[in-house]
Parts: C-alpha cells; structure tokens; sequence
C-alpha cells in the first residue's frame, strides 16, 4: 500500500551500546511500564574468535511492515496501517485483546497487556510526530543509533542515513503469501551479511528472544474455523435464502390466496 | 390438516370471525424488543469482523459504518453497550415469567412427537414438489419446523450471549477464551440469520401465515387460522371452551334446580 509517507526507522548497528535510554524515554513518553516496554535491545552476543571479537546490539521494536499480517488478522479492524504515515497502530479502544495479530506478527512486537486486556505495541510516537517531533525513543538515543523519517522524502534523515550506509538490512519475512516488507532498515554491521536472512532462505536470526523473525502463527480460530465455518454459514445462509427467494417469487407470480370465499 | 379444505363456505366465514388467543402481552413485547435489538446489532456487529483473512464483510459496509459511528472503537461500543440491554432485558424477562410462561412453554411446545416426526419427513419433499397431494400430519401450537429453529435460537442465543460477554469484558478473560469466543460468536448469529430469513418471509410476506404476522400485535389467530395450520392445538382450545361451557352448566344447574 502506497502511503503518502514512508516512515521508517535507520538503525546503525555499530553505534548502538545497549543503554536502553530508549526503553526508558519510550517508556516515560507513553506510559508503558518497563517490564512490558514497546521496544527491546536484543543482545546477539559475543562472536568471532579472540582477539577479533564482536558484540552486537540490536534494537528492536515495531517494523510498521508495509504488508503487516497483524493487520490482516484483526477481527474488529483495533490494528490498522495509517493511510497518510504508513504506520501500523492499534486503536485500543477498539482492541478486545484476543491475541491474534500478537501470534501472527513475525517479530514478536506486540504483546498483551493483561492488566488491560488490550494489545500495546510501538505507535512511532505519533501524539510527537503530530507536533512535528522526532519519536521518544530516537530524541533520547545517545549514540545517535536510532534515526527516524520519511523515506518518500529524498532529504530525510532516514533517508540520507541509508543512502550513506555500507550495509542494509531488513528483517524480511516471505513465507505462506506473507511478504511484510518491514520498515526498520539495520545499517553498518559488518557481522549482518553472515546471518544469512530472511527466514524464508536461510537461518534465522537467534537471539534472548527466541528466533526471530519466525513464522506468522495463526490459530485454529482464524484457520481452521474460516475454512470450516465460513462455507457452512454461507451454505446455509444461502439456501435459506433460495428457498425463501423461490417461495416469494412463486408467491408474485401465482398471487394471494388467504382466503377463499 | 385433514380435510378443512371442504368445510362449507358458511363455516368456515363463522370460522374466520372467531378469535383464539395464541401470544400474550409479555410474549409480544419480547418478540419486538427481540425485533429491535436485532435490527440494530446484526448490522453493526456484521460491519466490526474486520479481518481480511477472514473475508467475511465487504470493506464498504466496515467503511460506512465506521464512518457513521465515527471508527472501529464506537461502532464497537455501541454495539456491545446494546448487546448488554438485550441480555439485560431478555435474562429479567424470562426470569419474571419464569414460571408462568417459560415453564409450561418449555414442557409443551418444544419436545417432537410423532406427528412433528412425520411433518418433517413430508414437508421438505413437498417443497422440492414431491407428495403433493399426502396430507400433513396435525400440528401444535407451533409446528415441528418452527419447534427445529426454536432449538437454533435458544442455543444460539447462549452461544451469542456467553461469547459476547467475553468479548465485552476484555480484562476479565483470557486471550484464548477471547479467541474461541469470536467464531461462536459470528457463527450463532448467522445460524440464527440462517433461519430468521426462513421466519422473516413466513411471518411477515407469505399470504397463507398473514394471519400469524397480526398474531403478534394483537395475540389473536382466528379459529380458521388454528384448525387450518394448528389442528392440535385448535382441538385443545375446543376442548378447553367445552369444559368451560360444561361447568357453567353445571353451576346454572346447580343454582337453579333444587336439591335433590
């Protein structure tokens, strides 16, 4: 879906230290308790062999995929794609907390709020972007990791940022007509090109936080349900309605008789 | 039925013109309220299922409905804000006629007997156009087809309201409830849809069943009506007036004869 903005995040891999100043400002900013915060810093661990050795930071929070099967699984359309920023956002007020889209999305991003019983997940910061402010979790990064912007514009942040890079990479997930499309670009990692993504070609990504991306999981609910439920309500529904159809049209052909006299 | 067709003219107008109460006020009242709320939830409640993996409503009916309501969050408050009343509404008024009208409807009207057996191996063949000219087996107060989407309804009603309230309250359930409650949910619904078309067009367009239709503001069928569709229960009502009739005889009797 063409949006009038792109936004994306820009992460720089190399400049990221693990602080995680951006839980905490993402946290205060919107009211997420630390234990449940929108964003994690996953940690890939030490790699290579002494004495050249790395250690990787990711972080890591809602890619707002230009294809999200988050979306396409919401029953009571709470999870949408904003037609003018292209971001994914849960309308919670419209959100029963069935779970589904936290199943179906591929990079874990999204997670119960029990005490609420509704879906929360990274919105972008919008309430900022309205005010024409940079996300929370960006504002705060100290190694200037996290860049945010407009990819439709040329002169964005986000977009200088990718042009410049030296390495991109994107969690992509393609796999049972799931084609997210994710809009966090990882740049500037020389250990990126080793861990053979997306999931569909090679090994995943394995870090603290299981293995990521992984297969959008649907429920019996969705499937099985919709392959067996559906055709029988229309089966059903169907016939009810061609033999009321037939009786009607008898009915204006042969006209009333309710009584004969 | 046997044979009300060859009842003379004359009777049958003497027929025509004597009244039977078949629904009471309590009863009436619920059907429209029933009515009502029905009209009101199934269209909002077809415009939430949202998802296109699910491809059961078209976006335009989501569009225009959200749009009306103004987005997904009102339409969905709106909706369950009345499904709560209809519960409300229906659970007080079968307890308040719990038991003198939902008993006896309960021990009378719902089970099949061998008449209703027989009423629905004839009547789906008749209406594919085969044994025309077999006689339908007399039938109750409501016939066996009726007593069938009787059973949809209350079940499906149990199923909508449990999974409703599920869905409602949102952190009080579990996600795996809250899951399972959607195709039960949507499911009932449209089962009962499946027959409310069925009920819609017999209550409401079908010429022979007029009657049935203005049976539900005034609560009267008329004696041609009941013999004609209701044989079992017009001889019920028969009987019922003859003892009636029966013991006012004997009360006259009694007060003017003297003892013997």
């Amino acid at each position: 879906m063409a949006t009038k903005k792109h936004y994306a995040f820009v992460i720089d891999v190399s400049r990221c230290i693990d602080c995680r100043s951006c839980q905490v400002a993402c946290s205060v900013e919107n009211n997420v308790p630390m234990n449940n915060t929108r964003i994690w810093v996953n940690d890939l661990g030490v790699q290579g062999e002494f004495p050249k050795l790395e250690r990787t930071f990711l972080p890591y929070n809602c890619m707002h995929c230009d294809q999200p099967p988050c979306v396409q699984v919401c029953v009571s359309g709470a999870t949408f794609k904003d037609k003018v920023s292209g971001l994914v956002l849960v309308d919670q007020d419209a959100c029963i907390g069935c779970g589904f889209c936290v199943d179906a999305c591929p990079y874990n991003a999204r997670y119960l709020n029990k005490e609420r019983g509704v879906v929360d997940k990274c919105n972008a910061c919008v309430q900022r972007l309205d005010q024409g402010m940079q996300p929370a979790c960006v504002a705060t990064c100290v190694g200037k990791s996290r860049v945010f912007g407009d990819l439709n514009d040329p002169e964005s942040e986000a977009s200088v940022a990718l042009r410049n890079a030296h390495d991109i990479l994107r969690l992509e997930v393609e796999t049972n007509g799931v084609d997210t499309d994710p809009n966090i670009f990882y740049i500037n990692s020389p250990m990126m090109k080793e861990l053979n993504l997306p999931i569909s070609t090679g090994q995943p990504l394995v870090s603290q936080m299981g293995v990521l991306p992984r297969d959008p999981k649907y429920t019996i609910a969705e499937i099985g349900w919709k392959k067996v439920l559906v055709p029988l309500v229309g089966l059903g529904i169907g016939a009810s309605f061609l033999v009321q159809a037939t009786y009607f049209g008898k009915q204006l052909l042969e006209g009333e008789k309710e009584f004969d006299e | 039925m046997s044979g009300y067709k060859n009842i003379p003219l004359e009777e049958r107008r003497r027929l025509r013109d004597k009244k039977y109460k078949k629904h009471n006020l309590a009863n009436i009242l619920t059907h429209w309220f029933n009515v009502a709320m029905w009209a009101l939830l199934l269209p909002t409640g077809i415009a939430i299922i949202s998802s296109p993996l699910l491809g059961l409503t078209p976006l335009w009916w989501q569009e225009a409905f959200r749009n009306l309501f103004g987005g997904p969050a009102n339409l969905i408050k709106f909706h369950y804000t009345l499904g709560l009343i209809w519960v409300f509404v229906l659970t007080f008024n079968i307890l308040l006629g719990f038991r003198k009208y939902f008993l006896p409807f309960a021990a009378t009207s719902l089970l099949l007997d061998k008449d209703d057996i027989e009423w629905l191996k004839i009547k789906p063949l008749q209406m594919l156009g085969f044994m025309k000219d077999k006689e339908l087996p007399p039938q109750d107060a409501y016939n066996a087809g009726q007593k069938l989407y009787s059973y949809v309804v209350i079940l499906g009603t149990l199923g909508i309201i449990s999974s409703g309230i599920v869905m409602t309250f949102r952190n009080v359930f579990p996600p795996i409830l809250k899951q399972i409650a959607q195709p039960i949910h949507w499911v009932s619904v449209f089962a009962i849809v499946a027959g409310l078309i069925i009920h819609f067009y017999m209550g409401a367009v079908f010429p022979e069943e007029k009657e049935a239709f203005f049976s539900m503001f005034s609560g009267k069928v008329s004696a041609w009506y009941a013999r004609a569709h209701h044989e079992k229960w017009y001889a019920m009502k028969l009987k019922e007036e003859m003892d009636w009739e029966d013991g006012v005889d004997r009360e006259v009797r009694k007060a003017t004869l003297p003892d013997t």
